[in-house]
């Protein structure tokens, strides 16, 4: 799957903003928004949060998880802990680099933010190649892998899966007699 | 004109409630959004959609016929016009894996057809299954125009089955699970190594064989990701 495809699934995250018009409500597809009145929070998906923030209609309120605080404490946490511990969002590196690259000035101390994510995110990557480097040599048949996310799984799918289905050949045609050994391609 | 655009919008939901009662077109693009993900993640072709592609059509021509009458600059048609692209753009890249799979695979996905029993439902929608069809004619008669027909006789037929390979059933896949699966069996990888069971929780993640869990996908307990 293509990053921008993450990416795409994230922006039908909920966020909140202040818009600085108004209008109705508006029945979408999938589902309704609105109305929206000027200074008033209005719960709107992403995609249509950053559009109406580039065309300078609206202020977006952070999520509560991109705060300084919070996010230095979930650091530590992942640093300690040797398991994924929870993220506050399933699409959290999605949509810091969304909120930053758009909406930067409407978000506190944004430099930190970024950092902050960024270390996170590689704290996690270490953790996740580590494990797949286990499931391999271990040659294991089941992981579970609560906590992950979509983006993470992502970045190794390929890779992993590739080399799994490799080493699955490979080794069923060192097993003479099973049935399972045909190479499939040709 | 935003009247027009409201009235509309309840009428559209209004027409679902009365055609069919049990999806809403919220559920509906979250379907379509799951059919997506599992159609893009699954080695092996998946049964068709066809009924959920052809709601999602349905309206999204209901609500682009709505736009025509809209004046252009019309803030809220823009924002229809944006999530008309989204649903869009997730509905053709469904339909655009499923031809890619087809491709790949097209002479067991029409053995598969054929070996079909009267009354079960098809893997493939009417269009998709010409487009088999034809794919399998042309490759057939490209494959006679550029080699076999310089062959000698005895070695002038090909058999597609064997020369195409058939999906890996075996890959590994993630998934997250939607309904609560018990004792589900994992096949050792090794011979020295026993096999065991797992139960897989609601809302947990698991990267395993596509095989153990084939089932569940197309049942809708799990969910590729």
């Amino acid at each position: 799957m293509d990053p921008s495809e993450v990416e795409f699934l994230a922006e039908k995250e909920i966020v909140k903003i202040i818009p600085n018009f108004s209008l109705d409500k508006i029945y979408l597809i999938g589902g309704d928004l609105g109305p929206f009145n000027p200074g008033l929070q209005v719960d709107v998906p992403v995609w249509l949060a950053l559009n109406l923030k580039q065309r300078q209609k609206c202020r977006i309120v952070p999520p509560e998880w991109m705060d300084v605080d919070k996010l230095e404490e979930m650091r530590d946490l992942e640093r300690r802990e040797d398991a994924f511990t929870p993220v506050p969002s399933p699409y959290y590196m999605e949509l810091t680099k969304l909120l930053l690259n758009y909406a930067s000035d409407n978000i506190p101390k944004a430099d930190e933010i970024r950092t902050l994510v960024k270390d996170i995110w590689d704290t996690r990557i270490a953790k996740l190649r580590l494990s797949a480097d286990s499931f391999i040599s271990q040659m294991e048949a089941h992981a579970k892998l609560d906590n992950l996310t979509l983006m993470e799984i992502n970045t190794i799918r390929s890779f992993l899966l590739d080399s799994l289905n490799c080493m699955y050949k490979l080794r069923s045609n060192l097993q003479p007699g099973s049935s399972k050994g045909q190479l499939t391609d040709y | 004109m935003s009247d027009a655009l409201s009235e509309d919008g309840s009428d559209i939901n209004q027409d679902d409630s009365r055609e069919e009662d049990v999806m809403t077109p919220v559920e509906l693009i979250a379907k379509l959004e799951e059919a997506w993900l599992n159609e893009k993640f699954s080695p092996e072709l998946l049964e068709n959609k066809s009924e959920v592609v052809e709601c999602v059509m349905e309206q999204l021509t209901h609500m682009e016929a709505n736009l025509q009458r809209v004046k252009k600059g019309d803030a809220k048609a823009s924002i229809h016009r944006m999530e008309i692209d989204r649903i869009r753009f997730v509905l053709s890249s469904y339909l655009r894996s499923r031809l890619q799979k087809i491709e790949k695979f097209f002479p067991h996905v029409l053995e598969k057809e054929k070996s079909r029993r009267e009354g079960d439902t098809s893997l493939l929608s009417p269009e998709e299954f010409a487009f088999a069809k034809e794919y399998y004619t042309n490759t057939e008669s490209y494959l006679k125009a550029v080699a076999l027909k310089r062959m000698p006789p005895n070695l002038q037929t090909v058999d597609m089955l064997k020369a195409v390979p058939e999906p890996c059933l075996d890959s590994f896949v993630f998934l997250r699970v939607k309904e609560r699966q018990e004792n589900i069996l994992v096949e050792p990888e090794t011979d020295d190594q026993r096999e065991y069971v797992v139960d897989l929780d609601e809302d947990s993640q698991h990267l395993m064989r596509y095989r153990t869990i084939a089932p569940f996908v197309s049942s809708g307990a799990v969910q590729l990701i």
